[in-house]
């Protein structure tokens, strides 16, 4: 060993020392929407945060089903209660008394407040008279038994007033007085956590409450299923952490095996493991420091580095020829080599820049890692080598490969017919080749997707197509925006454009209609003579509106409606969802129903001044953030491409040669693509990237092939390297392509494909004069 | 000993029972809701009569009834105000003239009203199961002149109802009878519809 080497050795040794050092003090995550794009407008922005922490973010929609539905209501009740018990817990409703006597306590004590429709005119003696005629039907109609109790304290009727606007809203079933499904196999609960829901780790423990509750309320056979975006954090994070444990120990067992097999020796073995295992480490730490942290997946990812490093070893061990030095061996096939890492940077660079902070980590730990793993096997192997070292595989396989590649090029115009098909196929292919669903992104399996979509449906919390959003610097203007906006939608409803939209300003109206409502009514003497004069001549006992007098007088001086006063009740829950604090203000947000006509809509509504609204379509903004997203793959895809070209162009100084490197990846990635959509699956963004990287790694090979080979016997120690490093590289994205979550699978998929494709036609592609 | 107590009383309460399934022309509950099964189609007109604490006079309206087994039932208002009810499997649809308004709920997911409706639907249709569910039975008179009582087993339907009288005579009903937890009351009176 040289002093250059030992020096060498030596820095290796502080590098990687340091990197494990940052390792050591990494956070990881495992929030998914670190692969959700980073939202480009105001509106998308409120989407992913609401996703993130919002009180949607916090819902855990809870079933239980098979039994009878006696005994899952007792299930239901006994899971409520011990649950309730809990501080995990801002709610837990079932649709038992528990919750809903806070709710009609609160609408009944503030009905003066809450009800629109208290002007002054309301209380005037003609204005009540008929009011007053109104309840006598009333009294005598079926649901006379149910208004009766209230009419003695609320003749204008504005509890009526306030539950029609409510009467709209999606309602779960109820049975044995418990929410249940419409089939009644199902019994529901709803609970809210305190944390945030990405918060994983607290929703792990939410979750576990959840189990045991459910355990001790002993229903039997009965199966508990849990949906919601806790629920999923905690599964898919989970099976992250499944899948990169067990694809990096199989893909490390099998790559070990195949090197132990080819080399024979252990230390070779070890030598081998030594790019990668540098490689990994400085990895993590480059995307611990450069994102603070570091992202599940890109470890799940560290797998496909394994298969990616390990060949630059298998390159110098295999080109190591009998009587030559091994640094001798790597001094000639280096040019080649770097030009390859280059290109491999270049395509990954392309990942760097894309607008999921998941992939740029993904971009950063494969660059770093290749960088060092190359530096490593450049400037370190070498040095410990067996000084006399040759692998004993190539002259035993060497000659049959050699005939193999000699005979491909037989291939070469069934193969351009061939791509010439697909090209066609893919130009014919009916249905969208592309996914449009940013589902297609989302790590949740489509299973339980539709169990999510079920469940909400039957408890009432639908998905939202159409909102409103208001924005607004106070929270008194947001409300005030709300009502202007409320009144232009009922009119919009009345006219037919949609069926009804929910507000905050129902649960918690502004400070000015509240003080307005307040002044509306009448001072207690004006008002008892108002209804003196409304009553004569009808049949109502005297005395019997004495709870109404005494009512209103309060209600002309009681404490405002705040935040406060809707603690005890579940309209909490949805005025938190519906009027959210934000750091430029406030955002208020009108869901609507059914909407029919939303040009229309969009054209009623208007902000008062002071605030902002818009009408916001979610399925078309996602829709349109995911197209944005794909169109910023294809570009910094295409770019990446444009700079391998370039890079080819500056090395090899030759169209000649830059058709021959860039012939069988073109081939190679048209075929893939075309394979791919045989499936009839539309492709996604990760496809997208998977292509890119199939480009990165390919270009090595088909470098390679063209490189010139000073003799037969070199030629043939390229080839066989070149089949070892692509085994290598099939095994750890193969391995990806079984993993459950969508961006390790659709990548791992897509490369193992696509380098197996690259390395065929490179041989099929090859010329046949002196070069391989 | 014990044993032997406990097995007299077995026997005994067996034959009680034997006794009471043997007697052969003894009209009885299960009778009268054998009866009331078997008619598949019933019309009448009825005056419905509420008397309310709050009102120094009853509220008086009619119509007419329809029942058509096994479980559609319409209750048409005529005067004074024109306004239907008609409830069909676990549907209840409110319709009303004057206020151009039509309701439907599921009765599920409103248990008061189902056990509600479902006095008067279940006696109509002799369902003693279904009544036994929602209340406490008890059957009073003779054949040619009955009367159903029926006391609510929900605490929430025991809240608003404390006592349903049903009338007939044979398999038709002539009187119901809401008793309400406040003191209130109603009286319908059901005449047969003359073809």
């Amino acid at each position: 060993m040289t002093a250059a080497q030992r020096w060498c050795s030596a820095a290796w040794l502080v590098f990687v020392v340091a990197s494990i050092a940052v390792v050591a003090r990494t956070t990881f995550t495992t929030d998914i929407s670190a692969f959700l794009p980073r939202s480009p407008t105001p509106e998308q922005r409120i989407l992913v945060e609401q996703l993130r922490e919002g009180v949607v973010s916090r819902l855990v929609l809870i079933g239980i089903e098979g039994g009878s539905p006696e005994a899952l209501a007792r299930a239901s009740k006994q899971m409520a209660a011990e649950l309730r018990k809990h501080e995990t817990f801002v709610s837990v409703d079932n649709g038992d008394d528990a919750g809903s006597a806070g709710d009609r306590e609160f609408l009944w004590r503030n009905r003066y407040l809450l009800s629109s429709a208290v002007t002054p005119e309301r209380f005037s003696a003609p204005a009540l008279r008929e009011r007053l005629e109104e309840n006598l039907r009333l009294l005598g109609s079926p649901a006379g038994a149910l208004v009766r109790r209230i009419v003695p304290s609320d003749p204008s009727g504005e509890l009526l007033q306030i539950l029609e606007r409510f009467e709209g809203q999606a309602r779960p079933a109820t049975r044995d007085g418990v929410w249940f499904s419409r089939d009644s196999r199902r019994a529901l609960l709803l609970a809210q956590t305190r944390a945030a829901g990405y918060d994983i780790d607290a929703q792990e423990r939410s979750l576990a409450l959840v189990r045991s509750a459910f355990a001790q309320a002993g229903a039997g056979d009965a199966k508990l299923l849990l949906s919601g975006p806790g629920v999923f954090s905690v599964s898919t994070r989970a099976s992250i952490r499944h899948d990169a444990m067990r694809f990096s120990l199989i893909a490390t067992a099998l790559i070990a095996g195949l090197l132990l097999a080819i080399y024979r020796s252990p230390r070779l073995l070890g030598l081998g493991l030594l790019p990668i295992g540098s490689g990994a480490v400085a990895g993590i730490a480059a995307v611990s420091l450069g994102f603070g942290a570091v992202h599940g997946i890109t470890l799940g990812f560290g797998v496909t580095l394994i298969g990616e490093c390990v060949d630059y070893a298998i390159y110098l061990f295999t080109q190591a020829a009998p009587g030559v030095a091994p640094q001798r061996a790597l001094d000639r096939i280096w040019p080649t080599l770097r030009l390859g890492v280059l290109t491999s940077i270049c395509g990954f660079s392309a990942m760097l820049f894309s607008g999921f902070s998941g992939l740029a980590q993904l971009g950063l730990f494969s660059i770093t890692g290749l960088v060092v793993a190359v530096a490593v096997t450049r400037w370190v192997l070498p040095a410990w080598l067996p000084p006399r070292f040759t692998a004993p595989v190539v002259a035993s396989i060497g000659p049959w490969v050699t005939a193999v590649v000699r005979r491909a090029p037989v291939l070469r115009y069934p193969l351009l017919l061939g791509v010439a098909l697909v090209a066609v196929m893919l130009a014919a292919h009916k249905g969208p080749l592309w996914s449009d669903d940013l589902a297609s992104l989302s790590p949740v399996s489509r299973a339980d997707q539709m169990l999510d979509q079920q469940m909400r449906r039957d408890i009432g919390a639908p998905d939202v197509r159409f909102l409103v959003v208001i924005h607004a610097q106070e929270e008194e203007t947001a409300l005030q925006a709300s009502e202007a906006i409320g009144e232009m939608l009922r009119r919009a409803s009345l006219a037919g454009l949609l069926e009804g939209y929910d507000s905050p300003s129902d649960y918690f109206p502004s400070r000015q209609s509240q003080l307005a409502r307040q002044r509306a009514l009448p001072a207690a003497e004006e008002l008892r003579a108002n209804l003196g004069r409304a009553l004569q001549g009808l049949p109502f006992r005297p005395q019997v509106f004495e709870p109404f007098l005494k009512d209103a007088a309060a209600a002309k001086r009681m404490p405002l409606i705040d935040r406060g006063s809707l603690q005890r009740t579940r309209f909490a829950l949805r005025l938190d969802t519906l009027l959210v604090p934000r750091e430029s203000g406030w955002v208020a947000m009108l869901p609507l129903r059914e909407v029919k006509d939303a040009a229309g809509v969009a054209r009623d509504i208007s902000a008062p001044p002071g605030a902002r609204a818009v009408l916001l379509d979610l399925k078309h903004e996602s829709d349109q953030l995911y197209r944005t997203y794909r169109a910023e793959a294809l570009t910094y895809s295409l770019l990446g491409a444009a700079a391998i070209v370039l890079l080819l162009f500056a090395s090899l100084r030759s169209p000649r040669r830059v058709f021959d490197v860039l012939a069988p990846l073109a081939a190679a990635v048209l075929a893939t693509t075309g394979l791919l959509s045989l499936g009839g699956h539309p492709l996604s963004i990760f496809h997208l990237v998977g292509l890119l990287l199939v480009v990165a790694i390919g270009s090595n090979y088909s470098l390679f092939f063209d490189r010139q080979a000073p003799s037969g016997s070199d030629r043939e120690r390229t080839i066989v390297s070149l089949l070892f490093a692509n085994a290598t590289s099939v095994i750890g994205f193969g391995l990806l392509a079984f993993s459950r979550v969508p961006v390790l699978h659709d990548i791992g998929m897509t490369v193992a494909t696509g380098t197996i494709l690259t390395l065929a036609f490179s041989a099929i592609l090859g010329r046949r004069d002196g070069r391989a | 000993m014990i044993f032997g107590g406990s097995r007299t009383l077995l026997l005994l309460l067996l034959f009680a029972t034997a006794a009471v399934a043997d007697e052969p022309a003894g009209w009885d509950m299960t009778r009268l809701m054998q009866d009331l099964a078997q008619v598949k189609i019933a019309k009448g007109r009825f005056v419905e009569r509420k008397y309310l604490g709050i009102l120094t006079a009853p509220l008086e309206s009619s119509g007419t009834l329809i029942y058509i087994a096994p479980s559609r039932l319409e209750k048409h208002t005529l005067t004074p105000h024109d306004e239907s009810l008609v409830l069909e499997g676990d549907r209840l649809t409110i319709e009303s003239q004057q206020t151009k308004r039509r309701r439907t709920l599921l009765l599920q997911d409103y248990p008061v009203i189902w056990m509600f409706v479902e006095s008067i639907r279940s006696t109509l249709a002799g369902d003693r199961a279904l009544l036994q569910r929602f209340y406490e039975i008890t059957l009073e008179g003779e054949e040619r002149k009955w009367r159903l009582v029926l006391k609510p087993i929900d605490p929430k339907m025991q809240e608003l109802i404390s006592e349903i009288r049903i009338g007939g005579s044979h398999s038709r009903i002539d009187s119901i009878e809401f008793f309400e937890s406040g003191g209130d009351r109603s009286v319908m009176t059901i005449t047969r519809d003359v073809p």
